[in-house]
């Protein structure tokens, strides 16, 4: 074949040219690029944009220098303070109950049969669709009237709640939707983990007669410890910063009642223009996000030690 | 083993009982994860008229197809949308791979000074960790001065940046187990690099390729934030048109499950197809590291 001639021909001249290091280096080149013009840049950018006076909607280029300003102005907002609180509060209280979750699914579906291969297979499907799709999907089941929830509630002769309209349990609702869609994360990684751990250490358990809740308690939760920091700390930013649900599902509202950080900054941004107070909030939350990764992969480390000596 | 110790969490109960427990468990935890997509599906069906009565079953009494005919019409406007998608999912999976396996086998093969390959894989890796909003909006921006505001350019660009990371850890760890004496006998026939990667070490690193295809694709499928950002009209993507049945249309439940049905149906199928690779993806480095 002429073509493949000419290809490879191609190949060996531009490697006698640049040789092997110069060819290694172009490969490196291209994604670095991209990641750099996509991300580190506008990273920086934001930064910039934060310490300026630029509202979009008025000027299409950037104005004074103002400082902290945009930084002092975060105090004041009662709406970002609050939205703080909720969004801590959703992103812990969501993130416990897909440990729990997650765990105990990953424990009870451990086993090789078909059906556990088939069931282990279903229950990840919520994680792999889109957020959106989450949303939309959950705003017709928790619907107040024809929602099938609430149709099922009422069969039973339970009263029937307004899922997404009720201030105080539009919340609940955002957390139960987003342990929907994620509990299959941890699920999935807990199962891998189980599926990993030495089987000579659980045979030798069970041979010097530990019941099968020793075994659970003080040989498979400890060794699954580290990798279940890793978890949270996932799932603690990704809830932290949750905003497809929310958009999709109650749109911040009713009022104020589910506007969480990510939601607030998108509304700040992109909905009134003023870009430079977003970027402030971001910054402040990348730092704050930053600030927790640190803390936990220290934590992790402290435990991974602790386990070595042990 | 496994059956022995799923035992644990029900000891307290007798064997039987504590078998039917645990059934009882993975039944409703199925039913729960099943319940949302067969509603979604049911509504996608059901005809307008059923939607505003109290008293309509969980599945529709009759099955209408108007939805999926209005939003597969190839005169529609939802249909150049889902082409849209297409496309950008298309190309995000395509330069985000190819440009993701270059990159990780350079990292691995190239000997740096200052351990700068270990410090590059490194930097790829904070893409993962920092708040997207962060990037969302001066990305905009940015999209804005070169011009690229509402292209695929912009999207695609946007989700490749943020799928890279995941290619490049995945191939990364396999390109350093890759057996190096296969590489070495290469090139002691006077094989190159180039001849030795794309002939010998790609074509057995496809399983490891079929993962990172997988898991981009269903990122760039699925992403709502930037796409909404950057691709507002022209570019608009599937997550984008269906977030904008809540504010501006109101409630319309039949053509928004067929359009949540057409996001969601490809995923599902082909992850169920490819559960060995997603499953591989999804725990890649989590669990070894």
């Amino acid at each position: 074949m002429w073509v493949s001639r000419t290809v490879w021909g191609f190949a060996d001249w531009l490697e006698s040219k640049i040789g092997e290091r110069g060819i290694l280096i172009a490969f490196i080149v291209p994604a670095v690029a991209i990641v750099v013009v996509a991300q580190f840049y506008p990273l920086l950018y934001s930064f910039y944009i934060s310490l300026v006076d630029w509202t979009l909607s008025r000027s299409t280029e950037p104005g004074d220098f103002v400082g902290l300003a945009n930084y002092t102005k975060m105090a004041s907002d009662s709406v970002l303070i609050q939205a703080v609180g909720r969004t801590i509060w959703f992103g812990l209280a969501s993130t416990a109950a897909q440990i729990v979750l997650g765990f105990i699914l990953a424990y009870l579906t451990m086993g090789e049969t078909l059906a556990l291969r088939v069931a282990r297979t279903i229950l990840i499907l919520p994680m792999v669709i889109a957020p959106v799709a989450v949303g939309t999907i959950w705003r017709m089941m928790l619907s107040a009237r024809v929602g099938p929830v609430n149709q099922v509630l009422r069969n039973l002769g339970i009263p029937t709640p307004d899922w997404l309209g009720d201030p105080t349990l539009a919340m609940v609702s955002i957390v139960i939707i987003d342990v929907w869609e994620w509990t299959p994360f941890v699920f999935v990684i807990f199962a891998a983990a189980l599926s990993s751990l030495p089987s000579e250490v659980l045979k030798a358990a069970e041979v010097d007669g530990a019941t099968p809740w020793q075994i659970l308690r003080m040989v498979i939760l400890p060794m699954l410890a580290p990798v279940g920091l890793l978890v949270v700390m996932f799932r603690l930013l990704d809830a932290l910063l949750t905003l497809d649900i929310v958009f999709t599902t109650t749109f911040g509202g009713p009022g104020f009642a589910t506007h969480t950080l990510s939601f607030w900054i998108y509304q700040q941004g992109l909905r009134y223009f003023n870009i430079s107070y977003a970027a402030a909030i971001s910054w402040a939350s990348l730092i704050g996000c930053m600030l927790l990764v640190a803390g936990l992969l220290v934590w992790r480390a402290r435990i991974s030690r602790w386990q070595k000596e042990a | 083993m496994a059956a022995n110790l799923s035992h644990a969490a029900t000891s307290g109960f007798g064997p039987i009982g504590r078998r039917l427990l645990v059934v009882g468990i993975i039944l409703l935890a199925l039913l729960v994860t099943l319940a949302p997509f067969f509603v979604l599906f049911g509504n996608s069906l059901r005809p307008a008229d059923e939607f505003l009565s109290d008293k309509s079953g969980l599945w529709p009494s009759q099955l209408t197809f108007e939805y999926y005919a209005a939003v597969l019409s190839a005169n529609g406007t939802t249909f150049r949308i889902l082409l849209n998608s297409v496309i950008v999912t298309a190309a995000t999976t395509v330069i985000a791979v190819t440009t993701g396996c270059l990159v990780a086998y350079g990292l691995a093969r190239l000997k740096l000074p200052f351990r700068l390959s270990t410090i590059i894989g490194l930097t790829f890796l904070i893409v993962r960790f920092y708040p997207k909003i962060t990037i969302a909006i001066p990305y905009f921006v940015l999209m804005r001065d070169f011009g690229l505001r509402d292209t695929y350019a912009a999207v695609v660009i946007a989700h490749v940046s943020m799928t890279l990371p995941i290619v490049v850890w995945l191939m990364l760890a396999f390109f350093e187990d890759f057996p190096k004496q296969l590489e070495q006998s290469a090139m002691m026939d006077g094989c190159g690099i180039l001849r030795r990667f794309f002939s010998i070490v790609l074509p057995l690193t496809v399983p490891a390729i079929a993962t990172a295809a997988l898991l981009t694709a269903f990122f760039s499928w699925n992403e709502f934030l930037f796409a909404s950002a950057v691709g507002p009209l022209n570019a608009k993507t599937l997550p984008v048109e269906i977030s904008g049945f809540i504010t501006d249309k109101g409630t319309v439940w039949g053509p928004m499950s067929a359009m949540g049905t057409v996001i969601v149906l490809p995923v599902m199928v082909l992850a169920l197809i490819a559960q060995r690779y997603l499953v591989r993806g999804l725990t890649a480095g989590a669990v070894k590291g």
